[in-house]
């Protein structure tokens, strides 16, 4: 018996031995594959179809448009566009458009192209114009060609026609001045793809089932999303992994990463153990908890996003006693920004004094109410508008989610409810799961105070503080004829400098009005491993973070 | 008293659960070392409970966010001897109110599942036929899904909170003591001395109350003190699942270890400490059953 | 014999039935209906209305259920909101990866456990034994939840050993023509993939693993205690047969049958580890499935995947007794 026990053992040993040598899987992967581990998996790669980032990244190295942003920042730069003009009127603008570009199916790029793909979104047929799929169509066009019940139809769209004039000369025709439209089109939702392969691979053709989740019949957004970008697809194995590949025919530099590999890994603590042990090089939503962690790591580095997203309270004023202005201000003075910022958001996080961020124009830097924390404040308030302390709320936060604005939304909740109930609220939590409960009981307008925020989609005030505060919505419960007057009024705004000052007025009265408490800016970040180099992050990421300027050293 | 109920008590003497089994049990347990370190950890849990607010050195929901802002959650130090969590929380003094939601817990579900779990046992075992089928049936049934599954459906159905687990477990408890006491009842049915009752003319719930019931109650007993056990890992489990109190800065410990899958690597501690509370309880219930077990078991009376 | 597995399996009709109405009422007591959670976002009152009607969600619930029971019958088990695929596709890459894991940990309980409680009951009441037992009840004692995080940190964290997540490496293209990922592996000749698939299933199998573990060594060493003074035992031994061929011929293949019991009855409790040891190494198995499911709403999934699980759990039960049947003659004619 003992003999066997030391016989096992041995084996035991042995086996141990080649377990620990197998285990190098080391970092000595080819320089020229990039692994990226993603927060999830993509819906579709036709981007005029989809709004989530996990969609948006691997799409937007595929295609391209016609303007683009600067690295880093929101300035609207050419890309296949060299430069444009807009009329005298402000109606047509015309595109001279680059030379020589080859979509990657070896069909040229045209103005012939680029006229094809905006008609197409205008004439999307009735299952494809929900807000689940060209969300950014409607948003930004606001209109189609034959519209099913309820959207809009042309009268009311922005986009009116597209002529092309010759090969490189395209006009885009609009029905009404708009100082948005331009930064606009340079989302990677407007890329313009490959006239032949949209209708070889029946882009438009499928279903759309009763949730708005668009169900392909043709292979276009599935296996073959054709654009004139650095990189094509070469497989998608569906939740599983998205591998890009060089494109031979792009007419820019030829990028060093000949393969990209996007690796959805949804549990956040994994994504993090998956860079750490080489088995990807970069990774996408860190959580701030864990930048200390990526920082102290010699072999890793963070890279920081500049912020534009901001976190708030929401107040459905439907419910009282939040229909008084009294009773929002004192929720305003009830809540400690400056410590909930500086402590949650691993030091990348500032208290927000007004919902547009700074980096953004109309952003304003003086003038704006100050609501610091202050609980004798809120309570004296309280009182004044009549009511006995304490005032009960009820008060919902989501869970099974994490977003650059609140990382932890749980703890966010309990820093509040803490300052809350010692400045003369009594707070009943409420939460419920974020997809797909919470997110569709907020927008009904079912919660009374909830946490929410909004990563901006690109890097105009309208998008801030238009999409929220323009109209009534369910969420907010409020009618403000004056503030939607004057966002109106300052959105249709041509001159520059004044559409600026008026912003900055605007964003001034929405805080003087506070149908939200906004209390922090984010910004959020990725890891790499510090052989990447040349990664540039930007504040609409995962967008504009091209993979074709990328090396890995050593 | 007559000849029948004097005849009746002597016949049941030999195994009714007064002085013999009783003492003999009590004497064991004494001896048993494992069972005594399962009273130690047990006492010391139930005294924590019970005095958590003399015993706890800070207020287990007194937030401190400057220490979080200076860098917490961190490790133990000499103000917080178990150190504290991501919203500034003294860790030792959650972990001692802990117990409190821990036991209560436990004792809830137990009950729960105890007590309409005897009752349909005793109704199926003791009236038997078609009634005793149909209770079986249900039972098989329930027994057919997994417990913490099914658990996790009750709670789903009833939405999640602290009160709904308590229940959901109880009820997933239900057909374990049902089977435990229908099996016993059985089992003493046709013993002879039941028979003996009857013949005389003693009613069938007397029997019932003064002799079968006490028979099976010393293995009801055994299973409940492990049944608290599982009770206090399975509540803790789906606290785990984020199915526990609606109010997150409640100190329940399988809740304390939700969000901590996120700070593995920043913060291991705060798994740690609130996992090993779990061990320790459910391991001194763990210990107390067993003990009770062996002790109760008559097989093993004769045996040193 | 033959009338015994008939009666058993004719009782399996009426539990089944019993199930599949607990889990469609279940279904139906969720909060929330399934019209609202099909068009979560755009959930209006309006759009609801038309999707019961549409689905059929307003007619009486004795309808639904026929329905229900109909579209069963055609093999339809309905799709995922959330991923869009069939509730069939997902399962045949979920069930193998639940199996994979639950066979591992429970062949980790017996090969561990069976030799523990032998030697423990050889050496009974000394050092040894006493370990086990405390061991053991330590073992019943801690959350799956907990050990598998404890292993995660050691493990994967602090040591780098072994990988924290999923069942294959984040590279790997392998085909995968059986989902059971150490059998791809032999079926495709590939040792590299056999090691990656045995690397992750190790930590989620040993978490797993570590109740049944526990079980199976108190049940083993109880038996082989039993067994060793049984009659027939002494006598082999006065024979003078070698210990070990007693042991192994008469001690271990009666004290066996007990534990091939509590073997058998391990499934359940398999599972419902499952769905925590799948949360925390992200296995892609049933378990987690599920949990998701509950909290996506995802309705198809939870009719669908929760009866497919019963019905497993079901007949791995029945098998259980019919084996147990077959060993034990005494228990087919109660």
């Amino acid at each position: 018996m003992r003999r066997r026990v030391k016989v096992g053992f041995a084996l035991l040993a042995a086996l141990a031995a080649v377990w620990i040598a197998s285990t190098a899987t080391g970092s000595g992967k080819a320089a020229t594959t990039f692994v990226f581990g993603t927060e999830a998996d993509a819906t579709l790669l036709d981007p005029s179809l989809v709004s989530d980032g996990p969609s948006l990244r691997p799409t937007d190295q595929i295609f391209e448009s016609l303007v683009g942003f600067k690295l880093g920042g929101t300035k609207v730069v050419p890309e296949l566009a060299l430069n444009w003009k807009p009329s005298a009127n402000g109606l047509n603008w015309t595109f001279n458009l680059r030379h020589g570009v080859k979509f990657s199916d070896g069909t040229p790029f045209n103005a012939a192209a680029v006229c094809f793909n905006f008609n197409r979104w205008f004439n999307f047929p009735a299952p494809l114009q929900s807000d689940a799929l060209s969300y950014y169509w409607i948003t930004v066009f606001q209109g189609f060609k034959n519209p099913a019940a309820g959207n809009p139809g042309p009268d009311k769209a922005l986009y009116k026609g597209c002529r092309a004039q010759g090969q490189y000369k395209v006009t885009l025709m609009l029905t009404r001045r708009s100082s948005s439209f331009l930064a606009a089109i340079g989302l990677p939702n407007f890329g313009i793809a490959s006239p032949t392969a949209l209708k070889k691979y029946q882009a438009d053709a499928g279903t759309v089932d009763s949730t708005g989740v668009f169900h392909p019949t043709g292979t276009f957004a599935t296996q073959h999303p054709i654009g004139t970008g650095p990189y094509m697809l070469s497989s998608w194995q569906v939740g599983n992994r998205i591998e890009l590949v060089a494109n031979p025919r792009y007419w820019g530099k030829k990028p060093k990463i000949q393969r990209v590999i996007l690796r959805p890994i949804g549990d956040t603590a994994a994504r993090l153990q998956a860079l750490q042990t080489g088995e990807v090089q970069g990774i996408d939503g860190v959580n701030p908890a864990d930048f200390g962690t990526v920082r102290s790591n010699p072999k890793l580095q963070l890279k920081v996003r500049p912020v534009f997203s901001v976190g708030y309270i929401g107040i459905n004023q439907k419910k009282p006693p939040f229909d008084k202005l009294q009773v929002r201000q004192a929720l305003a003075y009830a809540i400690d920004k400056d410590t909930v910022a500086k402590a949650f958001y691993g030091g990348v996080g500032a208290p927000a004094n007004q919902f547009l961020p700074p980096a953004l124009f109309g952003h304003a830097n003086k003038g704006v109410p100050n609501y610091s924390y202050n609980p004798d404040k809120a309570k004296q308030l309280l009182q004044q508008a009549g009511l006995s302390l304490p005032v009960k709320v009820d008060f919902s936060y989501p869970t099974n989610v994490s977003r650059p604005y609140m990382p932890d939304p749980q703890r966010n909740f309990q820093a509040f409810q803490a300052s809350m109930e010692k400045a003369g609220f009594s707070v009943t939590p409420h939460s419920a799961p974020w997809r797909p409960d919470y997110r569709s009981a907020l927008q009904s307008g079912n919660y009374q105070l909830y946490l929410f925020g909004w990563i901006a989609d690109f890097g105009d005030p309208a998008n801030f503080l238009n999409v929220h505060f323009g109209s009534y919505t369910d969420q907010f419960g409020f009618t403000n004829q004056a503030l939607f007057n004057e966002l109106a009024k300052a959105d249709a705004e041509p001159n520059a400098e004044k559409r600026t000052a008026m912003y900055e007025q605007a964003s001034i009265d929405v805080m003087k009005f506070v149908p939200v408490v906004p209390y922090v800016w984010a910004g959020s970040a990725i890891a790499l491993d510090k052989n990447v180099k040349g990664y540039v992050v930007g504040p609409i990421g995962p967008t504009n973070e091209p993979y074709a300027r990328l090396s890995i050293s050593g | 008293m007559s000849v029948a109920e004097i005849e009746a008590v002597d016949v049941g003497y030999e195994v009714a659960p007064s002085g013999g089994l009783w003492r003999d049990a009590w004497w064991r347990l004494r001896r048993n070392p494992g069972a005594i370190a399962g009273f130690v950890l047990v006492g010391a849990f139930l005294l924590l409970a019970i005095f958590a607010p003399l015993v706890a050195p800070h207020n287990p929901n007194e937030q401190d966010l400057q220490a979080v802002i200076k860098g917490c959650p961190c490790g133990p130090s000499r103000a917080h001897l178990l150190g504290v969590d991501t919203l500034g929380r003294d860790e030792l003094s959650r972990i001692i109110f802990g117990a409190r939601f821990s036991l209560l817990i436990g004792v809830v579900a137990v009950t729960v599942g105890l007590t309409l779990g005897l009752l349909l046992g005793s109704i199926a075992g003791y009236v038997g036929g078609w009634i005793d089928s149909v209770i079986m049936r249900l039972m098989d049934i329930m027994l057919a899904i997994p417990g913490l599954l099914f658990a996790i459906g009750i709670v789903a159905m009833l939405k999640p909170g602290l009160f709904q687990i308590m229940i959901a477990v109880g009820v997933v408890n239900i057909p374990i003591f049902a089977r435990l006491l229908r099996g016993s009842i059985l089992a003493q049915r046709e013993n002879d001395f039941v028979l003996a009752a009857r013949s005389v003319g003693v009613k069938r719930w007397q029997i019932l109350g003064s002799h079968v019931l006490p028979n099976a109650i010393s293995p009801v007993i055994v299973q409940a003190t492990l049944a608290l056990a599982t009770a206090i890992i399975d509540v803790a489990g789906l606290g785990f699942l984020g199915l526990g109190p609606q109010d997150p800065g409640t100190p329940e410990w399988g809740t304390m270890l939700t969000e901590t899958d996120r700070y593995l690597q920043s913060a291991p501690y705060l798994a740690i400490f609130p996992g090993i509370a779990i061990v320790l309880s459910v391991l001194g219930f763990n210990l107390i059953g067993d003990g009770l077990r062996e002790a109760l078991d008559p097989k093993l009376r004769g045996r040193t | 014999m033959l009338r015994f597995v008939v009666r058993r399996l004719l009782l399996l009709i009426p539990i089944l039935f019993g199930v599949s109405v607990l889990v469609f009422a279940w279904i139906h007591a969720l909060p929330g209906s399934p019209a609202e959670a099909l068009l979560g976002e755009h959930a209006t009152p309006q759009a609801v209305a038309r999707l019961r009607h549409m689905y059929g969600l307003d007619k009486p619930i004795p309808i639904q259920y026929w329905n229900y029971l109909k579209t069963l019958a055609h093999g339809d088990l309905g799709t995922s909101i959330t991923t869009q695929r069939t509730i069939t596709f997902e399962l045949g890459h979920r069930f193998p990866a639940t199996v994979e894991l639950a066979l591992s940990a429970m062949l980790f309980s017996i090969i561990v456990g069976v030799p523990l409680g032998f030697v423990a009951a050889k050496r009974y009441g000394g050092l040894l034994d006493h370990f086990s037992l405390v061991g053991s009840l330590i073992g019943i004692s801690i959350p799956i939840f907990f050990l598998g995080l404890i292993l995660k940190y050691i493990f994967a964290v602090r040591l780098g050993w072994l990988p924290s997540i999923g069942r294959e490496s984040v590279l790997a293209t392998r085909p995968h023509p059986t989902n059971f990922y150490l059998l791809d592996a032999i079926i495709e000749g590939d040792p590299g993939a056999f090691w990656d698939a045995l690397r992750h299933l190790i930590l989620p199998a040993v978490a797993l693993g570590s109740i049944p573990l526990a079980v199976v060594a108190r049940i083993t060493r109880a038996a082989v205690l039993d067994v060793q003074n049984e009659d027939y035992v002494r006598t082999a031994r006065a024979k003078g047969l070698a210990p070990f061929v007693v042991d192994s011929r008469h001690v271990m293949r009666n004290a066996l049958l007990p534990v091939s019991t509590i073997v058998g009855l391990q499934t359940g409790l398999l599972l419902s580890g499952a769905v925590l040891t799948e949360t925390i190494f992200a296995w892609p198995g049933i378990g987690s499935w599920l949990k998701d499911a509950i909290f996506n709403r995802d309705y198809p999934v939870l009719q669908g995947g929760v009866l497919f699980v019963a019905t497993v759990f079901v007949f791995v039960n029945l098998l259980v007794d019919l084996s147990y049947a077959i060993i034990n003659p005494r228990i087919r004619y109660s």
